[in-house]
């Protein structure tokens, strides 16, 4: 029970900053797809959509009778559509967009105040160097799995549906491999909870260990 | 007194409740492609024309109603999908791989379903689809793609046509290289030349090759599966509203029968609403064109949709469909006879474009004078060459491809010589083939326009 005693007690104290935290993830892997599609396509958007997030997702819990279909359905529904439309052919296609999903939003958030917390607990930790660059690699990948799977970016190309994978296409990732790797996102996404979840149990649980058992540990060395 | 008082607070109170059962709002959302021509009987035409306002019920239950219809234009039909799911459209237009995911999304979940009401048209080959290259490209058949890079819009039907196209020409996956595009992207590649190939839907290969970027060297009719499009509704709006489907599928009907009528007046509306070519939709919408405009359900239809499905099971992993559930005749079937038609027997018949386009006439579209037709090769050269001799503007030519029957550019075809004689081909390779066999040479349109232009 010790290391959930002092996970509560961290968030507790430091919950603004965890919440910072989850703000700044958020935003900046809105930024960051936004970037790299600047990059990718070499050109800015022409055209911002802002949609009544609050007005569709009643309308959907109205017309939706179950709850788990519900959830699912909202949680596909945009926010705000910011993308560039071409104008070369008919009266315009979309060549490509980014899509900010409150959903996601918020999974992003949570994904940023575990990473905060796992940060503010490796801090107080006293452990070596190595094992330090470790604990903080394990937190990276977590990190990484998560923010890839809620990649929300899209063009005309997923014609059955849009999913994850098509914004690392965009990105020029193989098709092989990004319809191999559409069926393992939630495995991904679960993957890289469970690894922060762990790393944030195992720092709580060095912290609630006896001072002497880190004696002669050469803490930041 | 007393009475007078509750009688009037009793009708008071009513009367917002009276003025609600009057005008009860039915709101019909319509989710459409305006750039995807085989979508354009359920979509465009039927928005542009008024149509559904045409059909809609009037009487009974109906009779107060306000009818609030909207359209939404989609690039692709996976966000239909999404947008049909979240209610927030009741009724979509798609292509065949788009149909299934709609269809099978829906059963995925607990409480939701769409259904399968109706086509738009088709191609019993597959044509609409197709590979291109760019125009200056050494490429000239899909062998010679080994080792190159070719995009698609992957779950797309020409994605789908691409992976049969490469397994039926034992070409696999390893061999080439696969990259997702999107249609807009990918056609800007092939003008750019910085793609091998791209393979793509309705109308993206027609409008490479009407601008001169692009060369089709493989059409989706090779694969021989059915190209075909179709109307989705959600299963709660259909059964609170049926008549409105029916009504819609009227619509859909007589949208057909407006572009049967006069496909140079439907496809010269059709560019002011679509801002597609008009001379690349008369490529699909006029007589021997690549549609067959048929809202009629046929068992080779549900047989091709099997076939993709499991095409998008392999790739994909998209979710079981139960077929059964999913498709039913009884709204177009009820439109139909409503509308005093023979459903049975449009059901029964198929056009196939090797039979019903040939001997038909080649066209030349002039800027002025509209289209005039040829029955004979060197009669429609010499009339070119007369035309071009004048200066007048043409905006399009239309043959035939010898080995296919479908319609092709006159321009993009391939020209063989044999003694007076000339046939059009889509395929360097077929035309090669012919000139061989009947001492014949492979030319160009401009030099077979040539030997029609007298000199001086």
């Amino acid at each position: 029970m010790a290391p959930l005693t002092i996970i509560a007690g961290e968030i507790r104290q430091r919950w603004r900053h965890l919440l910072l935290w989850g703000v700044l993830f958020a935003l900046l892997h809105q930024v960051a797809m936004f970037a790299a599609l600047l990059l990718r396509f070499r050109a800015w958007p022409n055209y911002v959509t802002f949609y009544d997030w609050p007005g569709n997702v009643l309308h959907i819990i109205r017309s939706t009778p179950s709850v788990r279909d519900m959830v699912g359905i909202i949680r596909e529904e945009w926010l705000i559509e910011i993308g560039r439309m071409n104008y070369d052919y008919g009266t315009g296609i979309s060549e490509w967009s980014l899509n900010i999903m409150p959903s996601r939003l918020l999974v992003l958030c949570l994904l940023g105040a575990m990473v905060g917390l796992a940060v503010s607990l490796l801090h107080r930790t006293a452990c070596a160097a190595p094992a330090r660059n470790s604990l903080r690699a394990t937190a990276g990948l977590g990190a990484f799995l998560v923010a890839l799977t809620n990649v929300t970016m899209s063009w005309v190309v997923c014609c059955a549906t849009p999913s994850w994978v098509v914004g690392l296409a965009m990105l020029g990732l193989g098709t092989s491999t990004s319809l191999a790797l559409e069926r393992s996102g939630p495995l991904l996404s679960v993957l890289g909870f469970g690894l922060l979840t762990a790393l944030i149990l195992y720092l709580a649980w060095r912290k609630s260990r006896p001072a002497q058992q880190s004696k002669g540990v050469p803490a930041h060395a | 007194m007393k009475t007078f008082l509750k009688t009037t607070l009793t009708s008071t109170a009513l009367v917002p409740l009276a003025f609600a059962a009057w005008a009860e709002e039915i709101t019909i959302a319509i989710g459409h492609q305006s750039m995807c021509t085989d979508t354009y009987t359920a979509g465009i035409v039927v928005k542009e024309l008024g149509l559904l306002e045409k059909y809609l019920p009037t009487d009974g239950e109906y009779a107060d109603a306000e009818w609030n219809i909207t359209w939404s234009d989609y690039s692709s039909g996976g966000p239909i999908t999404n947008q049909m799911l979240a209610n927030k459209l009741n009724i979509g237009v798609m292509g065949d791989y788009p149909l299934i995911v709609n269809g099978a999304k829906f059963q995925e979940t607990d409480s939701l379903r769409s259904i399968y009401v109706a086509g738009t048209g088709y191609n019993l080959k597959g044509s609409g689809n197709a590979i291109v290259v760019p125009v200056e490209s050494d490429i000239y058949s899909i062998d010679q793609l080994r080792g190159k890079s070719v995009s698609t819009p992957v779950g797309s039907a020409a994605w789908g046509m691409l992976l049969k196209a490469m397994q039926d020409n034992d070409m696999p996956a390893g061999e080439y290289v696969l990259k997702n595009q999107s249609p807009a992207v990918g056609a800007a590649n092939i003008a750019a030349g910085k793609i091998d190939a791209h393979s793509d839907f309705c109308p993206w290969s027609e409008i490479m090759e009407f601008r001169g970027t692009g060369r089709k060297i493989y059409d989706g009719s090779e694969a021989g599966v059915p190209y075909l499009h179709g109307v989705v509704v959600r299963e709660d709006f259909a059964e609170e509203y049926p008549e409105v489907v029916e009504a819609f599928l009227k619509a859909v009907i007589e949208a057909g029968e407006w572009i049967r009528e006069d496909p140079m007046r439907a496809v010269t509306e059709m560019e002011t609403w679509t801002g597609v070519e008009k001379e690349v939709l008369y490529l699909y919408f006029s007589k021997g064109g690549h549609l067959t405009l048929d809202p009629t359900i046929k068992a080779e239809w549900v047989d091709a949709l099997k076939f993709d499905h499991g095409v998008l099971v392999r790739e994909k992993a998209i979710p079981p469909l139960d077929f059964d559930a999913w498709i039913t005749e009884d709204y177009i079937k009820a439109a139909y006879a409503d509308m005093g038609l023979d459903y049975e027997a449009d059901k029964a018949a198929t056009v196939d474009p090797k039979e019903a386009n040939a001997g038909l006439p080649a066209e030349i579209w002039h800027a002025r004078d509209g289209v005039s037709t040829y029955e004979t090769m060197p009669e429609f050269l010499a009339a070119v060459a007369a035309m071009q001799g004048t200066g007048a503007k043409l905006n399009a030519t239309y043959v035939y491809d010898s080995e296919t029957g479908l319609k092709l550019f006159g321009k993009t075809a391939f020209w063989v010589k044999a003694g007076e004689d000339y046939a059009t081909f889509l395929r360097k390779g077929e035309a090669e083939t012919y000139a061989a066999s009947h001492s014949g040479e492979v030319i160009t349109f401009d030099a077979a326009i040539a030997d029609f232009t007298s000199e001086g």
